[in-house]
């Protein structure tokens, strides 16, 4: 039994289409988990079920095998940090981080001791007494991270926290976050629609499409090994091509090119897909071998440090992004190899 | 989802404290009864048409619908270019005359009526229908302002500076660009002010004489003595007058532009 | 003609019409109230040391604030359901809302003349379920004045709010539901000190419309309570007193004027967000 199980949740809000769809999920003690996935695709339905905003319509949730499904909001004990940052405008930084505490009716210092504490760790001591409308972005985020830590929660939801922010800012908070999180040990879960910030944060990832979680796995797992063509999108595989699997664990394309591919083979899978990264372009070879394609490139684009070539090929037009020591023409033939140990199937 | 049954409630009782009473107007507007019952006995259009044949009722109706029309017109007129030149023009004691402008809603509506009674009427001899007008253009102006004035600040500023680029003079771009794009902000003023002069009583109180009286002084007036359905029937005309106002404010600009 | 004179001319015929027929009048009426061969006080000073003068001015003031605690007291929670409902039902609230107001005072004052009379609806409807035996006087007292006044302001008390309240940002409730506290306490701790500048401006607006509203102590207090208001007609037609009519018409003025700032200094000292709202 993990420390949090989203059993079978199913939210509608017409009782038509489902929001969420039989989801499951676990998490483990001090993991930090993020959701992600495109907007509308039911992350933010998720947290808020977690944090009992939304009541679902079927299934249950439970947090160290206590069921909180029908718990209200205010009873649950976890600590949410919303998109807006949601600080109470007439309240003073110190108050807000205060509010939670003194509905536990904690003692004076207690309290105060607290609130203290929490400051310092997130940086916030000097800016104590002032109101939130006098802060900048960034220190608005810590006051909404410090009002939902300090009151010790059992679960720390995060609802997209860094889209306010600059990028600069971002990248910086989001190391914070981590290093707050880890070091106070708590599980967390993170609403993101940002890859690169999830695969940085995260103990592991749920990638969501339309209700359903698509992939829960690590960072390296979803990176390196998407499971379906949804995940292999979301995270930048550019390049899909039909295949379909023949006897011997290999793979036939629709001009009858073989390939080859590292991953467990599987009849169900028929689509072939690689990162415009791992395709090494080269001058047209006239001798074919597997996992090899020749083609005419039709668009160039300068990237900075590398190019990248629309291939018109056999099996459908491929990007390949290659470094500036070669340069090919609009209009050269090349062949463009995909690594068997790069080539997903999903 | 997640409901708090408690505030509906709440909130249900307070819309019917609002509603249930003109509810009940028109209810006892039906009655047959020669004084007003509710529930009532017998089913009558009898008091609606003796509304209508009321002399004193459809002289002051149409008096009140001539007075709130002339001095909304009139207020538009001085208050529409007078609240363009305070949102755009560089005006010593801006805000000071602004304020003025709206000092009229700051005066207890019945100070008003009276002072300019006294002042009008008794020392300098007008007649009471000159001052009746001048009263409810005070009360129309303010609305005309601060409507109007509102909808002039949204208006994007460059729009009239590209005017003048392309050859129109500052008069020719107020009517040709500044008015067809506050037209929403003046019918919204117009209505409000109108609404708000042929409703109101305490400017009007003083201001009335022999064949002068406003429509709702002579209600008040009629109901002093009287306590019949008539007065219900005419309450419930009143009500009709205001729904379809309040449905052409709907229908053109939505209700929210004057709340 | 030059460039800068063409603002003041445009404003011109509105300033010489409010000078004309509001401030001159004001002046001519109120000026000679403060001489009686010299300069003096003595109308006013009277006018509150007379026991029966002082005892409508201190039901003027006792009845506009009873009917503004209520219009709050109704008035905030209402105004946040309609701010939490879906939009298609909000224009329906709120024209709810608008109608009565946008309905003839005389009109409103009436309806509470039938329900509050001794044969009114209510007396009526509690003698029929046995509740009474003999009807209540219910009509022609300060209950009857105040409920009108409240009938009559509670929804500009609303509509103000309604303003209010819709910018307060949702998650703000939700953030203090997960910091523990429930619909009531969030409502009591975060909703209600935000709402404080539309209470503030609705106060103003119900407090100084029921201090100088004539149609209401009219028709619904009869001669035995009347108000400011009612005070200033009587005088000035019934008994002819125009130099008391007068003084009272300059005590509504200042009184307004009174209240209106200390209420805005209430709201300053209680709105402390650091910076002014932009």
């Amino acid at each position: 039994m993990s420390y949090v199980e989203l059993n079978d949740i199913r939210v509608s809000y017409d009782n038509k289409t489902d929001i969420l769809k039989d989801l499951n999920l676990s998490i483990e003690k001090g993991e930090l988990v993020s959701l992600l996935g495109p907007s509308g695709c039911g992350k933010t339905t998720t947290l808020r079920v977690i944090a009992g905003l939304i009541e679902p319509n079927d299934g249950e949730f439970l947090v160290d095998n206590q069921n909180l499904t029908k718990v209200p909001v205010h009873k649950r004990e976890f600590g949410m940090v919303f998109q807006s940052y949601a600080l109470f405008p007439h309240l003073t930084i110190k108050e807000n981080v205060a509010f939670g505490l003194k509905l536990r009716k904690e003692k004076k210092n207690s309290i105060d001791k607290k609130v203290k504490d929490i400051l310092e760790i997130t940086g916030l001591e000097a800016l104590s007494d002032r109101y939130p409308k006098q802060l900048s972005g960034g220190q608005r985020q810590r006051v909404a991270l410090a009002r939902a830590l300090v009151i010790e929660p059992k679960l720390l939801l995060l609802d997209e926290p860094l889209s306010n922010l600059d990028a600069k800012l971002r990248l910086s908070m989001r190391i914070e976050i981590k290093r707050i999180q880890s070091q106070l040990g708590i599980t967390s879960v993170f609403v993101t629609h940002d890859q690169e910030e999830c695969f940085s944060i995260s103990d592991k990832v749920a990638v969501m499409n339309k209700g359903v979680i698509e992939q829960f796995d690590t960072p390296e797992e979803i990176y390196k090994n998407p499971k379906t063509e949804f995940v292999a999108r979301f995270i930048g595989f550019e390049n899909f091509f039909d295949l379909t699997p023949t006897e011997d664990w290999k793979y036939k394309a629709v001009d009858g090119t073989v390939f080859l591919s590292n991953r467990d083979w599987e009849p169900g899978k028929q689509t072939g897909t690689i990162r415009p990264d791992d395709i090494e372009i080269a001058a047209n070879t006239t001798q074919q071998t597997t996992n090899m394609v020749s083609g005419v490139i039709k668009v160039r684009t300068f990237l900075g440090k590398s190019y990248q070539y629309e291939v018109e090929t056999s099996i459908g037009t491929l990007i390949a992004n290659k470094a500036d020591d070669v340069v090919y023409q609009v209009g050269d033939a090349v062949t463009l190899s995909i690594p068997a140990h790069k080539l997903i199937i999903v | 989802m997640r409901k708090n049954i408690s505030l509906k409630i709440f909130a249900g009782l307070v819309f019917a404290f609002l509603l249930v009473p003109l509810f009940i107007i028109i209810v006892t507007s039906f009655g047959t009864n020669s004084t007003i019952q509710f529930p009532i006995q017998g089913f009558t259009l009898d008091w609606y048409s003796k509304v209508f044949n009321n002399e004193s009722f459809m002289d002051s109706f149409l008096l009140s619908l001539q007075v709130a029309f002339i001095a909304t017109l009139l207020a538009l007129v001085i208050g529409v270019p007078a609240a363009y030149s305070l949102a755009r023009h560089k005006v010593f004691g801006r805000n000071w005359i602004k304020s003025f402008f709206l000092s009229p809603t700051i005066v207890p509506g019945l100070v008003v009526g009276y002072s300019m009674y006294q002042f009008i009427v008794i020392k300098f001899q007008f007649p009471i229908i000159q001052g009746l007008l001048l009263g409810h253009f005070l009360i129309c102006l303010p609305y005309i302002i601060r409507v109007v004035g509102s909808t002039i600040e949204q208006l994007d500023f460059s729009i009239e500076e590209v005017s003048w680029t392309l050859g129109c003079t500052k008069l020719q771009t107020f009517i040709k660009v500044v008015l067809p794009n506050i037209t929403s902000g003046i019918f919204a003023s117009f209505m409000l002010a109108f609404i708000n002069s042929f409703n109101n009583i305490p400017v009007s109180q003083f201001l009335s004489g022999p064949g002068v009286s406003m429509l709702p002084t002579s209600l008040m007036n009629y109901i002093e003595y009287n306590y019949d359905p008539s007065v219900s029937a005419l309450s419930v005309i009143l009500m009709l007058g205001t729904i379809v106002l309040m449905f052409v404010i709907e229908k053109t600009l939505g209700l929210a532009s004057i709340s | 003609m030059t460039q800068r004179r063409i603002p003041y001319l445009i404003l011109a015929p509105g300033l010489i019409l409010l000078i004309l027929f509001l401030v001159l009048p004001l002046i001519s009426t109120i000026f000679p109230t403060f001489f009686n061969g010299g300069f003096t006080l003595s109308n006013y000073t009277s006018f509150f040391l007379d026991e029966y003068n002082f005892s409508i001015f201190w039901r003027t003031l006792k009845i506009s604030l009873i009917a503004t605690l209520i219009c709050v007291v109704l008035g905030v929670p209402t105004a946040y359901y309609i701010s939490q409902s879906p939009k298609k039902w909000r224009g329906l609230l709120m024209s709810i809302t608008l109608f009565p107001l946008l309905t003839n005072s005389v009109v409103r004052s009436f309806a509470w003349i039938t329900i509050l009379g001794q044969d009114g609806i209510l007396n009526n409807a509690l003698m029929s379920m046995g509740v009474l035996s003999k009807p209540l006087t219910l009509l022609y007292t300060e209950f009857a004045i105040i409920i009108g006044s409240v009938y009559l302001f509670l929804p500009l008390m609303v509509i103000t709010l309604v303003g209010i309240l819709e910018n307060i940002d949702a998650e703000i409730m939700e953030a203090a539901e997960t910091l523990g506290a429930n619909r009531l306490i969030a409502f009591v701790k975060v909703i209600l000190p935000l709402s404080v500048p539309g209470i503030i401006v609705g106060s103003i607006l119900v407090f100084t419309g029921s201090m100088t509203a004539y149609t209401t102590p009219q028709l619904l207090g009869g001669n035995r309570n009347i108000m400011l208001a009612t005070f200033l007609y009587q005088s000035a037609t019934a008994l002819g007193n125009w130099q008391g009519a007068s003084v009272i018409a300059l005590i509504m003025i200042v009184a307004t004027l009174i209240v209106m700032k200390l209420f805005n200094w209430v709201a300053g000292r209680m709105d402390k967000r650091g910076e002014i709202n932009a």
